[in-house]
């Protein structure tokens, strides 16, 4: 009895400590993955606060000697020409990215429904060929894609971006909506249609509302697919006024001498709706991630 | 309230036929079970009844409409789920007032009926939860509570009761049987429980493979069973099936076992063996009509005990005859071991004969 007694805590102390030893190491790795994602991030900020001559110091300087917002100020100026482009840029960004985002929920939030709830032929052909795309590396599409579009006379505009970008978001937007609904109880429509709602109406008012973690991951997921798309954007649009943010930073910023805190300055406004979006939205895109992955 | 009829009702999932001419009549203000293993059609009957699938043929009346091709909103029913099926978003307020709004009754209406359903099911102080801040006992209220709210033509049930604890199972039986004497509803239930049926129904229909097999009284299926099938699924032990086969010499019909035993039958049982279409007859007993003894007795056949389960009020003593489980019942002051010796007298008035080869009940006349 007494062996028992002392035993006991023992065994305790021994397995606490390999526990701590374990999640030291973790901690560690986790503060060399911050670091390693956070620091580029964090000499884009100092870099874009600095004067052109100051950037291309070296040794660096750590901090700005002085510090100015004057890379901000010309880009977000519209008398500037420089401004001006940028603005254009970002808006043409934001246009292709939202329809994208819109289209892209219009369409998966159906067929997620409708391969989640309703049998029919060629059901499970269909789900796994929407796959299909995201087997092969989205640089093969790119000559293909770009015949089509020129057949279709859509090279040069912004509907060969948001076409070719619908479908490389849509596959995984579908299986994730899909999973949501499969763990949705199908007897909750029931339900509603004997309470006196129609099919559509148990959808909008039942299943729709249960969804919209999966429905807002979703939209970011295509969000920021479009938002940050360079190669496809770079070879369908040629006219300068309709450059999308990543192609058109790259463009006038390197044409003479590269203006490195005008570049910094563009790449963090550039990623500013991004951060924001995910921010206020993470719990739900964590939240879908997992609900739609586990069955309850 | 409105009475429901079934007419040749057939479902078919491909070859695959899952409701087979099912014709059944419930009456207004009749308590209907619908009862039978898993897989026997019960549920996806009561699916028909609802809509929620189409049927393959046949008819739904309820009241005076045929209701077909309606969809499961405009048929005037309620219905309570296996798993509840409340909107996990919505309070119990808005549980319940939903299939108001979906009526597109007025504001001040829907909370004199949403208040009155909470007062009736005891849960006023619910009103403001979420389903999920609610026990089981209390989610199968709101449920209950959502159906009674509209004031529905008919009540369809679908295993309310499963997914509760045994304790409140019982307590929520009854509960339903005092709605149902209160209301004087029309309610169709789904239960795998036979026990369930036996006590809440005024008729009880037994499914098996997707046929009807007997729609009668609890009091009838149980004293009257149609067939081995029905036989075997109502009553608690299960009626003991004995396979003998008949023979008859000086004008006395015998049963006789494999094991080498014999039974002489009573003029009224030789009669029905005489019906039957071969040989081939099964003994049917209930654990409480067969009279256990501890030695020889005239007509009594020896078999051995093989497990003793004393429950308190009686002990179940289970043997093997011609290869059947047998179940008796006997006081709990009468001493049986397992592997004893025993003696087992059947009750010529009480047995119930079945035709070995189609399984269907042997009647004298």
């Amino acid at each position: 009895m007494s062996t028992i007694v002392e035993t006991a805590p023992r065994g305790q102390t021994r397995r606490r400590m390999r526990v701590d030893g374990w999640r030291w190491a973790g901690r560690i790795f986790l503060v060399f993955m911050l670091l390693y994602t956070a620091l580029p991030m964090i000499w884009m900020l100092i870099t874009s606060i600095k004067s052109g001559f100051a950037a291309m110091q070296f040794p660096p300087q750590w901090w700005p000697d002085q510090p100015t917002l004057a890379s901000y100020q010309k880009l977000l100026d519209p008398q500037n020409s420089v401004g001006q482009d940028f603005l254009r840029f970002f808006w043409n960004s934001l246009f292709v990215s939202t329809v994208t985002t819109i289209l892209s929920v219009i369409v998966a939030v159906p067929a997620a429904y409708a391969f989640s709830r309703f049998s029919f032929p060629g059901r499970n052909f269909l789900f796994f060929s929407v796959l299909l795309r995201n087997m092969f590396p989205a640089v093969i599409f790119l000559v293909p894609l770009f015949i089509l579009m020129r057949v279709l006379g859509l090279v040069n505009t912004h509907g060969s971006l948001i076409l070719t970008y619908l479908t490389f978001g849509l596959p995984l937007a579908i299986w994730l909506l899909k999973g949501f609904y499969d763990n949705i109880p199908v007897q909750l429509e029931q339900a509603a249609r004997i309470d006196g709602a129609t099919r559509f109406q148990a959808f909008i008012l039942i299943v729709m509302p249960l969804s919209t973690p999966g429905i807002i991951a979703t939209a970011i997921y295509s969000f920021i697919g479009a938002w940050n798309e360079y190669i496809y954007a770079y070879t369908f649009l040629s006219k300068n006024d309709q450059l999308t943010l990543p192609v058109g930073i790259q463009r006038f910023f390197s044409e003479n001498t590269t203006d490195f805190p005008g570049l910094m300055a563009a790449s963090f406004m550039m990623s500013v709706p991004v951060v924001v979006l995910f921010l206020v939205l993470q719990r739900y895109f964590v939240r879908a991630l997992t609900e739609g992955a586990v069955k309850h | 309230m409105a009475h429901v009829v079934l007419k040749d009702l057939v479902k078919t999932y491909g070859s695959f036929k899952a409701v087979n001419d099912v014709s059944l009549t419930v009456n207004d203000g009749e308590f209907v079970a619908l009862v039978g293993p898993s897989g026997c059609g019960k549920t996806t009957t009561l699916n028909l009844v609802a809509g929620l699938i189409p049927i393959t043929s046949g008819d739904i009346v309820i009241g005076e409409r045929v209701v077909n091709d309606l969809d499961p909103k405009d048929r005037d029913i309620a219905m309570v789920f296996q798993n509840y099926a409340l909107y996990p978003q919505k309070s119990v307020y808005k549980n319940l007032a939903f299939p108001l709004q979906m009526r597109k009754l007025p504001r001040d209406e829907i909370d004199k009926k949403v208040k009155e359903a909470a007062r009736v099911l005891d849960m006023t102080h619910l009103l403001e939860r979420k389903p999920r801040e609610l026990s089981g006992g209390q989610q199968q209220r709101v449920a209950l509570g959502r159906a009674l709210v509209r004031d529905p033509a008919v009540f369809l049930m679908d295993e309310p009761l499963s997914n509760l604890d045994a304790k409140l199972r019982v307590q929520m039986r009854s509960e339903i049987k005092r709605f149902h004497q209160d209301l004087k509803a029309t309610i169709i239930y789904v239960t795998h429980d036979q026990l369930e049926a036996v006590t809440m129904a005024d008729r009880m229909a037994v499914m098996n493979g997707g046929y009807l097999q007997q729609y009668d009284s609890p009091a009838q299926v149980f004293a009257h069973p149609v067939n081995m099938f029905v036989a075997s699924f109502i009553g608690s032990p299960a009626m003991s099936l004995i396979p003998l086969e008949a023979s008859t010499a000086n004008g006395n019909t015998v049963l006789t076992s494999a094991e080498g035993w014999s039974l002489e039958l009573s003029q009224l049982n030789a009669r029905k063996v005489q019906r039957a279409t071969t040989k081939k007859v099964v003994l049917g007993a209930r654990h409480s009509t067969i009279k256990l003894h501890n030695s020889a007795v005239p007509g009594a056949i020896p078999a051995k005990a093989f497990t003793v389960e004393p429950t308190g009020d009686v002990t179940f003593v289970q043997a093997f005859l011609s290869g059947a489980i047998v179940n008796i019942s006997v006081p709990p002051n009468i001493a049986v071991a397992p592997d004893e010796q025993i003696w087992l007298e059947f009750d010529q008035e009480r047995m119930h004969l079945f035709d070995g080869e189609t399984e269907m009940a042997l009647t004298a006349n």
